[in-house]
């Protein structure tokens, strides 16, 4: 079964006004059940706009979005997925382990089930001894493990990241794109993540769409199938570097049609 | 993690003692400013560039610092044993007690119209200029109007007491610095936070509950401290002008008629009137540290 179906979703700001923003014309794109996929193209190409639209953060002008079979609003509701952004949006009021807690208080648990699921968490990302600590009082990188933490809190199926890492230091950035990594594997989580850099997004995906902007577009559909598990040594690994010079090509292809800026070649 | 975090709270204890010390060194300047006009002034006022601006520097105007203490000590009347500070100190709590209610029912009323603005943009676009305007009536013309409505008043044997008239006039100034301020603050929080809250599938109140009001904290206790002197001076203003009896206001005025025969007296009750002022504000300080025990220490600095 697909996690997700987008059929012909086209998205429009300010309809019908002078200053409308054609943001997403003609979408289709088919997410298998535990796929990677990422999302990667100039800024203004509509990635985070795509990626409400699938959290149903926003009503696509035309199209159809089904998310885990039923319709977008619906896998809303039932938090079927969870989500985490460049900002960690950590509420600074909450200790650590509290904030994991907020999307299950929200869903009606006890407080002995949310204090064992947030005890897991912490522990999947490493923090344990930070249960009780305020987020301001944690770097960045922890913060953003946090977000992490209370995004896969209800253990969703479905995880939407819009560059989740892109404020981090390229060292933590690489643990925790492994991190990821294993958590999904393990968990069986399929992910649409949204990125500005072309090798995380090869090294992350099963495949990397490529999207052309004014107006946002799917111009190509990279197929990354690297052999093998993924970790540290598959960064030397030379069809990664094949691939990241096909979603490199790719985008110079975007490129031509229209000026890319933001893409970070590294 | 810790030894950072001791420091940081030793830090803040030395702040706030630091703070202690600077309000107490502060008074000690007043006084002494005080008593330096009272050696280099004119006896019967001056003028400065034609206009009249300097106050008489003789005892009948401004009493010696010491007069003004000793007073305490010395009964309020000829003849009576009860010495003028256990009278001054029995208004000053008379009022405290009327600025509290008064500063509950005015914040919990300045907090109950924020949330209505906050849910209705209708009621923000129709309640606001309201509240704007109400504080510009005068207190002083709208304190016998409370005083006959509340006369009035009689709910099933309940008749209105004379003393919640001068509470409703404090609560009448303390709700709308709470209002506008946690207005302000409960539409603090930004669009990403509460995008995660609709990506909960959150209510409306779940988002008050968990996201709006904690984010609206910060904004809130400011708002509080004003509105606690703004009930102090709403009691004590309504104490003079309703004349009722008991409080810090009323003990103002008569020891004003007094002020050429005994003219340190007044000032004991000036001092109980700015001591009042003090124990509220020093309340909603205690209010505030709780609130704010684990914010960020540079927001709430
Ligand atoms: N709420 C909105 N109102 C009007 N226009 C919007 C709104 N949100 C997005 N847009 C427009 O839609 C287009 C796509 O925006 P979007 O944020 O999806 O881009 P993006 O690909 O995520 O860019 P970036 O890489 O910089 O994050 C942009 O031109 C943007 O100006
Ligand atoms: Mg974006």
């Amino acid at each position: 079964m697909s996690a997700i179906e987008i059929t012909n979703i086209s998205q429009a700001f300010n309809l019908g006004m002078s200053n409308q923003v054609d943001a997403l014309t003609d979408i289709n794109l088919s997410i298998a059940s535990g796929e990677f996929v990422s999302l990667i193209g100039p800024s203004g190409c509509g990635k985070s706009t795509l990626l409400r639209l699938i959290a149903n953060l926003l009503v696509p002008t035309s199209g159809a979005i089904v998310v885990n079979g039923k319709s977008a609003k619906q896998a809303r509701l039932d938090q079927d997925y969870g989500m985490a952004f460049q900002q960690s949006g950590l509420f600074e009021w909450r200790t650590v382990a509290k904030n994991i807690e907020l999307p299950l208080e929200l869903k009606g648990w006890d407080k002995t089930r949310r204090q064992a699921r947030a005890t897991e968490m912490l522990e999947l990302v490493k923090l344990s001894d930070f249960a009780n600590h305020f987020p301001w009082q944690l770097s960045g990188g922890m913060q953003q493990r946090v977000a992490i933490a209370r995004a896969l809190a209800v253990h969703p199926s479905l995880l939407l990241m819009d560059e989740p890492f892109g404020a981090l230091d390229e060292m933590t950035r690489e643990h925790m794109q492994s991190e990821l990594l294993s958590i999904c594997r393990a968990s069986g989580t399929t992910v649409v993540f949204v990125t500005h850099s072309i090798p995380e997004a090869v090294y992350l995906s099963n495949r990397v769409v490529v999207m052309s902007p004014r107006p946002g577009r799917v111009a190509e559909i990279v197929d990354v199938s690297i052999e093998g598990e993924r970790n540290d040594a598959t960064r030397d690994n030379a069809v990664f570097f094949q691939r990241i010079t096909a979603v490199r090509e790719a985008l110079r292809g975007v490129e031509m049609s229209d000026h890319v800026r933001g893409i970070e070649d590294r | 993690m810790t030894t950072v975090a001791t420091i940081k709270k030793n830090r803040e204890t030395v702040r706030r003692v630091r703070r202690a010390i600077l309000f107490v060194v502060s008074l000690l300047f007043v006084a002494v400013a005080w008593e330096l006009y009272k050696a280099v002034g004119p006896e019967a006022g001056g003028k400065i560039f034609g206009w009249k601006l300097l106050p008489r520097s003789n005892n009948n105007a401004m009493p010696h610092v010491w007069d003004m203490l000793m007073r305490y000590n010395r009964p309020e009347l000829r003849g009576s044993d009860r010495k003028i500070w256990s009278v001054v100190l029995a208004g000053a709590w008379f009022s405290f007690r009327l600025a509290l209610v008064g500063f509950a029912i005015g914040s919990t009323l300045g907090l109950g119209l924020s949330i209505l603005m906050a849910r209705f943009k209708i009621a923000e676009r129709g309640i606001l200029p309201y509240l704007v305007v109400s504080q510009t009536v005068p207190l002083i013309a709208l304190a016998p109007l409370v005083v006959s409505w509340g006369g009035k008043l009689h709910i099933a044997g309940w008749t209105w007491p004379r003393w919640m008239s001068a509470a409703v006039l404090g609560a009448f100034l303390a709700f709308f610095p709470v209002a506008v301020g946690a207005l302000k603050g409960l539409t603090s929080a930004p669009l990403a936070s509460h995008e995660l809250m609709d990506s909960y599938a959150a209510s409306w109140w779940q988002t008050l509950r968990k996201l709006r009001f904690p984010a609206a904290i910060p904004f809130i206790v400011p708002s509080l401290k004003l509105a606690a002197s703004a009930s102090v001076i709403g009691v004590v203003v309504a104490e003079i002008s309703t004349g009722l009896k008991g409080g810090i206001g009323r003990l103002i005025i008569e020891y004003a008629r007094e002020a050429t025969g005994d003219p340190a007296k007044v000032f004991t009750a000036v001092f109980g009137a700015a001591a009042l002022g003090l124990a509220m504000s020093g309340l909603v300080t205690l209010a505030d540290i709780y609130m704010m025990r684990n914010r960020p220490k540079e927001a709430s600095a």
